[in-house]
């Protein structure tokens, strides 16, 4: 018990100056809201935490484990109907909701998991987006979960912490950033577990880690799976927080497609990886948008990132994390 | 009798590579397997490792049978194999390579790294243990991953042309790391390997295949003499020199 | 029985649209073994080609189609030069990595010149005409679609099996490493495929923005279903891209007349059942 909450909150076997800069990462972001009091900046903010969130849980399977998913927004449109519909049908709290997202989604995942780790590379990330388009296309399709009018979460008096409704944007930035950090000691304690250890030896050779005892194909099974599940609970907060949800704005393929970006650019594999992507792409997007005006300037910004992306694809896979861990090795010599 | 196989095929299609295999492996023996290219020895590795299953034949480990058993089940049992060709993760330490291999055997980290270390030290690699195995030479490299198999706690530990790639000076130390590792850790080992006189000189028993059919079963020198095996390797032989 | 028949005509057209659309993914993974997930952008391209041409220049579908497929052609050997050819040597990740950015940038970049916005081609020749054959009624456009990619197929294929700039694509595709000794500029060659591959879907592109509406987003799509018949077909053959793609028409236009939202959504379940059962595909290796 004592060694699993070690594991969980320690940062031991990283170097000083990565300990010391998420320590300042963390105290910026807690005094947040009190230095920028904009409503837009806050909303930037709190976007920004929500999609490291996402990173979190994706990079799991896509960077420990080496398998790149493109559906993971099928499971942000689980956890999200999931919250949305129980709260809608039958008033159940927010905190009730998330579990049962988690489990819906990964049991999901667990099903499709089996036949689709028969692929490898390509024809394996093809197939998570066909996976991924055919719920939402169902979600659109079906009745009962709202069609393609959405589901619309009852506004409440606030403050409300049954179902975490409020005023402010200071309530949703402590609540986003309390979900973030949740899922960044989870990962913290994944990467140095048994599980963790074993999707990395599956990523980097699959026979290899077969002659060592791991049972390849059940390492991934469940590595795709809990992504699954933590995926949904960034779905849980996008209800609550923009109380609407349909199926273009929880489940789209832009929406798998800018999660696995982010992580991939910022550095898939590594803990912080996602959060660095994340703070990137987020501000980028939401000012280059603002600043040269939404509607007409759509797109500019994907643009430098993909551009990005197809740098790092010929000079440093690792993204921007690996650029700046062979600098510090370059440093050391 | 540690590792049995009896009448072992394994077919690709029409392509017979393993044909009618048998052969013993007792145990804390050392058993070379040598052949010309193409012979089918890589073939049936991969077959007792569980690579591939077998398409008639059996295969028994301390009296069990591990016929068709996958990989992972194959090293869990006490079966461990290093691959042809530099097979280290990469993007992983040396540290964290060994440490996966300890893994094997315990679901504890610190157990793992103590282990690990202790096979590292064994090898002589420990002063490494932060580095990337791409940044350090082959003869080391080699190490890492006997270190990684080592780990796995085996009893059986199978090598694939361990040998390849070493200068004279690596070769015979690699000899040595060899055999001072099965006695310290009561091993029996099964090698196959083109530098011969590495492994006539290891084994102390060697057996031949050619054409995926075995040829010749003994004593390394009285192999060596055998007409049959010197015709499957009449070129090859003057290349040796 | 009437609707039947024209649905299966229906089938047939699409099919041999996209034959052709499937025809360059099939090729450049044959020759060098990587997935462009940046494929149906390709087509994207095409379509807005079509539809600039027609729409400000007036220009007749004779004129812009070809202009559409040279454009085609230009940007995937640009792509090859600028990108392609650093990554292939690189890990798998970094290729996915790479033609996936391709997409988004292209994607991105139709989606800032164009806005989102739907277009479609108003006028021209092509648009709006029906052809009566009997009991059945048929878009001119398809029709003439249908047959303008079933002879760029055809020559396509007879290039590739029937001339000695095919042979060396071939040999490239069995083994580069054989090819190169053999005195074939390999470099050249993937160029060509990815050209060729450009060429023939900013055709496909081109005809369909007749008939199908012009949005940025419209390129996935067009991968997807390219997956789905290269799959089906088999990846790296050409008659098997012919055929699977026949089949998917099928499937699209039928299950479309069924449950007309979900008809691509029945695609996508081809595909994956395809790769999870007969990963081979019909003909492939």
């Amino acid at each position: 018990m004592r060694q699993l909450l070690i594991d969980l909150f320690s940062f031991e076997d990283r170097p000083r100056f990565e300990k010391l800069g998420f320590l300042i990462f963390i105290i910026i972001v807690l005094v947040f809201p009190w230095i920028v009091k904009s409503a837009y900046g806050r909303a930037v903010m709190i976007k920004f935490l929500l999609f490291a969130l996402f990173g979190l849980g994706w990079n799991l399977i896509g960077g420990y484990g080496g398998q790149v998913d493109l559906g993971q927004a099928k499971n942000v449109g689980f956890g999200a109907y999931a919250t949305g519909l129980m709260m809608l049908w039958w008033g159940t709290p927010f905190w009730v909701t998330v579990p049962v997202g988690m489990v819906i989604a990964a049991a999901e995942s667990f099903g499709v998991a089996y036949p689709m780790f028969r692929l490898k590379g390509h024809y394996f990330a093809i197939a998570t987006l066909c996976v991924a388009l055919v719920w939402k296309e169902l979600f659109v399709f079906w009745d009962w979960t709202g069609g393609a009018r959405g589901v619309e979460i009852p506004i409440r008096p606030t403050p409300n912490f049954t179902y975490m409704q409020f005023g402010s944007p200071i309530h949703y930035h402590y609540f986003i950033f309390f979900l973030f950090i949740t899922q960044l000691l989870f990962m913290n304690w994944f990467r140095k577990s048994k599980l963790g250890y074993e999707c990395q030896a599956v990523r980097e050779n699959e026979d290899v880690a077969a002659s060592l005892g791991i049972n390849v194909y059940r390492t991934k099974v469940i590595a795709y799976t809990i992504t699954g599940g933590l995926g949904a609970v960034g779905g849980s907060f996008m209800t609550v927080y923009y109380l609407y949800i349909d199926p273009d704005f929880v489940m789209p393929l832009d929406l798998s497609i800018l999660i696995a970006m982010t992580v991939m650019v910022g550095g898939a594999g590594s803990i912080w990886g996602p959060i660095i992507g994340a703070a990137l792409l987020i501000p980028l997007d939401m000012y280059l948008g603002a600043w040269l005006g939404a509607q007409k300037r759509l797109g500019i910004d994907f643009m430098i990132y993909a551009l990005i992306m197809m740098v790092i694809a010929a000079r440093e896979p690792k993204g921007i994390w690996g650029i700046i861990e062979r600098v510090r090795k370059k440093r050391m010599e | 009798m540690l590792l049995e196989v009896k009448n072992l095929v394994k077919e690709f299609g029409g392509l017979v590579a393993n044909s009618d295999i048998s052969l013993e492996v007792e145990e804390g023996r050392i058993v070379g397997l040598i052949g010309p290219n193409g012979a089918g020895k890589t073939t049936l590795f991969n077959c007792i490792a569980g690579y591939y299953r077998p398409t008639r034949g059996k295969i028994f480990f301390g009296g069990e049978e591990i016929t068709g058993w996958p990989p992972h089940h194959v090293a869990k049992i006490g079966i461990a194999r290093t691959f042809q060709g530099m097979k280290t993760l990469p993007n992983l330490t040396v540290e964290e390579n060994v440490m996966i291999g300890a893994f094997c055997r315990t679901h504890e980290r610190e157990r793992a790294r103590r282990d690990a270390h202790e096979v590292m030290e064994l090898l002589a690699i420990r002063e490494e243990a932060n580095a990337l195995p791409k940044e350090l030479p082959i003869a080391l490299q080699k190490r890492i991953e006997l270190a990684r198999a080592l780990a796995t706690k085996p009893r059986l530990l199978m090598l694939d042309e361990i040998a390849a790639g070493l200068n004279p000076l690596e070769t015979k130390e690699i000899l040595q790391t060899l055999k001072r590792i099965k006695e310290e850790r009561g091993l029996t080992l099964f090698l196959t390997e083109h530098v011969m006189e590495f492994i006539m000189t290891l084994s102390e028993m060697v057996m031949v295949m050619a054409a995926g059919r075995k040829i010749a079963e003994g004593p390394p020198e009285e192999v060596a003499r055998e007409p049959k095996v010197i015709e499957a390797y009449l070129g090859e032989r003057y290349a040796q020199g | 029985m009437e609707l039947t028949v024209q649905l299966i005509i229906y089938g047939i057209l699409m099919g041999l649209v996209f034959a052709l659309i499937a025809l360059g993914l099939s090729l450049i993974f044959g020759v060098m073994n990587i997935v462009n997930f940046a494929h149906g952008e390709f087509l994207m391209v095409g379509m807005y080609i079509a539809y600039l041409l027609s729409t400000f220049l007036h220009f007749d579908p004779i004129i812009s189609l070809p202009l559409a497929a040279m454009a085609g052609y230009l940007l995937g050997i640009m792509s090859y030069y600028v990108l392609i050819h650093h990554i292939l040597r690189g890990p798998m990740v970094a290729q996915l990595f790479g033609t996936f950015g391709l997409m988004l940038f292209l994607r991105y970049l139709a989606m800032y010149i164009f806005t989102p916005d739907v277009r479609s081609i108003k006028t021209g020749i092509l648009v709006g005409k029906v052809l009566t054959l009997g009991w059945v009624s048929l878009d001119l456009s398809k029709v003439i679609s249908a047959g303008v990619c079933l002879i760029s197929f055809g020559l396509v294929y007879w290039m590739i099996y029937r001339t000695k700039l095919g042979r060396a694509l071939r040999a490239t595709s069995i083994d580069s490493e054989a090819a190169q000794y053999m005195g074939i500029d390999t470099k050249k060659m993937n160029a060509l495929a990815w050209g060729i591959g450009g060429a023939t879907v900013a055709l496909a592109g081109s005809l369909l923005a007749h008939f199908y509406y012009i949005t940025p987003t419209v390129g996935m799509l067009f991968t997807l279903i390219a997956f789905a018949i290269v799959a089906l077909g088999g990846f790296g053959s050409i008659t098997g891209a012919f055929l699977a793609g026949m089949i998917i028409g099928l499937i699209m236009v039928l299950s479309g007349h069924l449950v007309s939202e979900l008809k691509f959504t029945f695609i996508y379940i081809v595909y994956f059942l395809v790769v999870v059962f007969r990963p081979r595909g019909l003909f492939g290796w």
